[in-house]
């Protein structure tokens, strides 16, 4: 089992790591507008969100195509609990989490067991994920397809987890979220059950030569998995102030979940928060420059779409020149050096 | 290890340079309201012609006020978010060519647009970017989704949103005052789709199988139809929902609609799949006496008649119009066609006459502040409008508009007519009818 | 042999399950109604099973899942549109001019965009091909605009004249209606489907290309080039979904998104009818088509994808070579 100490040592360059990312992340409010804030505070919950998916499909190395339906259940969680029942957002995160969590496990043991890999576990957890959209789509309790509206408790409520005069702290809360996410993935990673979760990675058959049980590590990781990426949903149904099956559950939110991750470098620490803050960046830039381009682009102003296909050339090039992502092409540049 | 730290810290300090470069209009906000008090009293007066006597010391011009156009741009819906993106545009120009805002010295109107991508979540993060460009105010933004959305946030930062077109009753249920709607509502539509078809029937239609779309849109459009349906004798015998934005093909649904036998199909949804209903229906020649959309979006487009050709003559549409016996409307479509090679279709002159009740706003608020523009919104009393419903703009307390109601219309010799209520009427309806012989 | 009894053994359960649900079925429900959605997802089924193929081949030979598949759809729509506004050009005909236009731009593709991801992870051609997917669907957005437009053929509600019957448009089947566009596109797939089988099993590429598959190692010890054998599969699998933007043009609308649609529910067909498996992709196609329309007669709603999914995950369970897959575990 994990022992704190040996742990904490054990991660002592991480946790650093942490502390230093934190304290530069925390900066971010300082003098930006609150438009930027608030794209800052969305990045850190689809970063969240990308560190959950990581720890199933970086990690465990089972890759997931359908993480919105984690996702969409946390949100739907605080959402009705909140509406419905007038239970704290708080509480609301939490138990979203584990509605995730157990879905993944029900999910997980389904596929796994039925010896699910690759490409076909990656189109089941696809179907998955649609077939929530689709039912809570025509569940009334929910919703249906009117969706969830989320009422104001005007200015900031603590309990009620909305911050609109101080958009300030809703982005810490976040940060703190994302914080709590990489000490849950650092303590995965270097506990046994990480590197179990490896070993089934590498080679699923040599792990259980070995006397691992895959089954069991996958289950594991995904019930980890999908109860950070639920908490992510939460938040983000807090954030919007209103849910609906479209929009948590659709598979857009899935493919932006899995791109942070990927561009940042899948099954490293940082990766999803290092691919939320490029693909962050590289959103704005594009659609600035198209809406606002330098006088000699003047053509391209105001061309609808054009800034999605910046987007998309960025990304091709980006998967074909560095495809173990930011951190990845670093590490590579790092090796070339001869360090 | 020590690298990477460094390496995170440099990309991490590059957000923030980002993030401050972005910023270079927070600082509009406070210009545009410092101009009101200064011009105000000056303004009584003097009229839109007489800027002489207007500013005692001949100043710089006034800066523009900034109004947000937040409207699908890409995406699925592209097409009517950039017409209705079109027709707002026109309105500015033709208000700067008038002259500006005579109560503010003339001040230019700028629109600033924003493209919703048809998703909420993008819809509410420009909605945001609008805000923060100081935007005075803003119309969007098509869907219902994205507007129950981007009007939270409107409440929230106190920014005054003009609904263009977005018909979910939901959006204003929850008592917003930041948030005014021109087109009739969810219940409006239904209800007085009910209303027509008893008129329309003389009391013939009794039943009516009814085919919409799974969205707020669909659903709540149709929930509001059943019941006020009752009071008029008419029978919903068959409820019908589909997915308007993953079908290819809407010819099962339309048998099972008129499997019933029911006197009347109706039909709610959006442009695309209006074209594969009608499609469906013409493949099947229902034996229907007539197909009628209510809020439908394809059927009383131009680009439907055109589209479609002789095989959509017939169809009827309990949809917002423009006022198609107003001249003075005709002048306008006319100008918006040759400027944009394209037919102007009512949500476009829906976005147009949003920024003329914003432009009206203004003038009586002699302000930019959105916090008086709102208040200026909330008297509205607009009788010169271009929309087909009587009365003038007027805005209750939940910012509703009291006047607005759908008329009826009908494709008639290729054209899209106005048949009720009688005071709007074109021409007579042709019922029963349908193309293939009803 | 095994694997034409096993054939024959799944046609025969299909077809017995195609006789007895629809019996039980007959008498519970309005038979016109029935009868349009067997027919209406037969249809549908054909064009399926159409883009299906394509996307099938490319996975059995390269291994990759290809996102921008619907997006490659939607080009050809379009060039078949522009074909028949600005030239009049029959959709019909034009899939003379879109096919090989189809794979030229398909070879094009492998080449630059997708054989450096070859031996990537599948997470990494995954998002390569969704880029690609995003280039192409916001291009067509960029020159074309969103207006969704549609065209109507003239001759569509026509009256035909063989000789020995005369077939009034649109056809009356059991109480159904069969629109002209919609035979036709299903017909054409058929023959497609067809061609592209012979393709495969007959000639001498479809030898190098199944070797290819099976064994590229060993394929490329024979002399076989399997680079350029990649390169023209991708081209044939773009030209099956392109024939299949013209034949669904007539009857579907032209927008940046038009293709989108196909994507998910060619993935749906292929896992269905087995990853590289021909004559699957078209048995899958039509059993999804008819598995939407069913759903739709018994639950209405979005729900006519939910009866698709769930046969999905089935498939995926139970038999995730598909129907007429190899067991490939």
């Amino acid at each position: 089992m994990i022992r704190l100490r040996q742990l904490v040592a054990a991660s002592s360059k991480d946790l650093q790591i942490l502390l230093a990312v934190v304290a530069i992340l925390a900066l971010v409010p300082l003098g930006v507008s609150r438009f930027t804030l608030s794209v800052a505070t969305a990045a850190l919950i689809f970063a969240l969100a990308g560190i959950g998916w990581n720890v199933l499909s970086g990690f465990a190395g089972q890759f997931s195509f359908g993480h919105a339906a984690y996702f969409g259940l946390g949100a739907y969680t605080v959402a009705v609990t909140f509406t419905r029942y007038s239970i704290s957002p708080w509480v609301g995160l939490v138990l979203g989490g584990l509605v995730a969590a157990i879905f993944g496990l029900l999910a997980g043991w389904i596929s796994f067991r039925f010896g699910l890999k690759g490409a076909y576990f990656a189109l089941a957890t696809f179907a998955f994920a649609e077939l929530l959209r689709l039912t809570f789509n025509n569940f009334d309790y929910v919703g249906a397809s009117i969706g969830i509206t989320i009422p104001l408790a005007g200015g900031d409520s603590w309990s009620s987890l909305q911050f609109e005069d101080t958009p300030e702290i809703r982005y810490f809360v976040a940060l703190a979220l994302v914080a709590l996410g990489i000490l849950a993935v650092i303590a995965v990673k270097r506990s046994r059950i990480g590197s179990r979760m490896l070993a089934v990675r590498e080679d699923e058959e040599a792990a259980a030569s070995l006397g691992i049980n895959p089954l069991r590590a996958k289950l594991f990781a995904i019930s980890i998995s999908g109860f950070i990426t639920a908490v992510a949903g939460g938040y983000y149904a807090m954030f919007l102030m209103f849910v609906d099956s479209d929009l948590v559950f659709g598979p857009f939110i899935s493919v932006a979940i899995l791109l942070r991750p990927i561009v940042g470098g899948v099954g490293t620490i940082w990766g999803p928060v290092v691919g939320a803050a490029v693909l962050s960046i590289l959103g704005e830039v594009t659609r600035s420059l198209v809406r606002d381009p330098p006088s000699i682009l003047q053509a391209i102003e105001g061309v609808n779409g054009l800034d999605q296909v910046i987007f998309g050339v960025i990304l091709v090039v980006v998967i074909i020149r560095a495809p173990d992502g930011v951190l990845g092409w670093f590490r590579r540049f790092r090796k070339r050096d001869g360090v | 290890m020590k690298r990477l730290t460094i390496f995170l810290s440099l990309l991490l300090s590059l957000v923030l340079v980002a993030a401050a470069c972005g910023d270079d209009d927070a600082g509009t906000t406070t210009t545009a309201a410092a101009e009101s008090p200064a011009t105000t009293a000056a303004a009584a007066p003097a009229t839109t012609q007489a800027p002489a006597t207007t500013q005692a010391t001949p100043t710089e011009p006034p800066d523009p006020i900034l109004i947000g156009s937040l409207h699908p741009l890409t995406g699925g819906l592209a097409g009517a978010g950039n017409r209705m993106n079109n027709g707002a545009q026109m309105a500015v120009d033709e208000i700067n060519a008038a002259g500006g805002i005579a109560s503010l010295g003339g001040a230019p109107l700028e629109l600033v647009p924003a493209d919703s991508t048809g998703a909420a979540d993008v819809g509410a993060s420009e909605a945001e970017r609008l805000i923060n460009d100081g935007v005075s105010a803003f119309i969007g933004t098509y869907q219902s989704a994205v507007t129950t959305l981007v009007a939270a946030i409107a409440e929230r930062d106190g920014v005054p949103l003009v609904i263009d077109v977005a018909v979910a009753d939901s959006i204003l249920d929850v008592g917003l005052t930041n948030v005014f709607r021109i087109q009739p509502n969810a219940t409006s539509m239904g209800a007085n789709g009910a209303k027509f078809l008893s008129e329309l029937g003389g009391g013939t239609i009794k039943t009516v199988a009814y085919l919409h779309d799974d969205t707020s849109f669909g659903v709540e459009v149709s929930a509001a139809f059943a019941a006020a349906a009752g009071q008029y004798g008419i029978e919903v015998i068959a409820d019908i929902p589909y997915a308007p934005f993953s079908v290819t093909d809407l010819t099962t649904e339309m048998a099972q609609a008129a499997a019933g036998g029911p006197d009347v199909i109706v039909l709610t949804g959006y442009y695309n799949d209006g074209i594969l209903a009608a499609r469906a229906a013409t493949d099947l020649e229902v034996d229907v006496m007539a197909i009628v959309g209510i809020a439908q979006g394809a059927f009383h487009t131009p680009q439907f008649v055109e589209d479609f050709g002789a095989d959509s003559e017939l169809f009827f549409n309990s949809n917002y119009h423009f006022n198609s016996s107003d001249p003075k409307v005709a002048a306008v479509l006319a100008k918006f066609e040759a400027e944009f090679d394209d037919a102007m279709d009512t949500e476009a002159m829906l976005a147009y006459q949003a920024i003329y009740v914003i432009a009206d706003a203004l003038e009586r608020a002699a302000s930019s502040d959105p916090a008086d523009v709102r208040a200026a919104l909330a008297t509205t009393n607009i009788a010169d409008h271009f929309l087909a419903f009587p009365g003038p703009i007027a805005f209750d307390e939940t910012g509703e508009n009291v006047n607005a109601e759908p008329v009826l219309m009908q494709v008639i010799d290729g054209a899209v007519q106005q048949v009720f209520p009688l005071p709007l009427r074109e021409t007579d309806p042709v019922f029963p009818g349908t193309p293939w012989g009803g | 042999m095994r694997g034409r009894s096993r054939t024959a053994a799944w046609a025969g359960l299909v077809v017995v399950v195609a006789v007895a649900v629809p019996q039980s079925a007959w008498w519970d429900m309005n038979h016109t109604v029935f009868a349009q959605a067997v027919v209406s997802g037969l249809l549908i089924g054909g064009v399926y099973s159409l883009v299906a193929m394509g996307l099938s081949l490319v996975f059995g030979v390269l291994d990759i899942i290809n996102f921008a598949h619907g997006a490659l759809m939607t080009i050809a729509i379009y060039a078949s549109y522009l074909l028949f506004q600005n030239y009049g050009l029959d959709p019909y005909l034009s899939l003379f001019i879109t096919i090989p236009l189809m794979f030229i731009i398909g070879v094009g593709i492998q080449r630059f965009a997708i054989n450096p991801v070859m031996d990537a992870p599948v997470h990494n051609q995954l998002l390569l091909t969704l880029g690609i997917a995003i280039i192409i669907e916001n291009l067509a957005l960029v020159l074309f605009t969103g207006t969704p437009r549609s065209i109507e053929l003239a001759y569509a509600r026509n009256e035909f004249d063989l000789g020995v019957v005369t077939l009034d448009f649109p056809l009356r089947l059991f109480g159904a209606v069969v629109s002209l566009p919609k035979l036709i596109a299903f017909l054409v797939a058929l023959l497609l489907a067809g061609a592209l089988y012979l393709l495969i099993q007959r000639t001498q590429l479809g030898a190098a290309i199944r070797a290819s598959a099976q064994e590229p190692e060993g394929a490329e010890l024979v002399g076989i080039d399997v680079d350029r054998i990649y390169m023209i599969t991708f081209g044939v699998g773009a030209a099956c979904v392109g024939a299949a933007g013209s034949l669904v043009l007539p009857f579907l609308f032209v927008s940046p998104t038009a293709g989108a649609t196909f994507t998910i529910i060619a993935f749906v067909v292929v896992v269905l009818g087995g990853m590289g498996s021909i004559p699957g992709a078209l048995v899958g196609g039509l059993v999804i088509g008819l598995t939407q329309e069913l759903t739709q007669l018994f639950v209405p709603g979005s729900t006519k994808f939910l009866g698709v999914f769930v046969v999905f995950l089935a498939v995926l369970l139970f038999r995730p070579e598909g129907i007429l897959g190899r067991v490939r575990r």
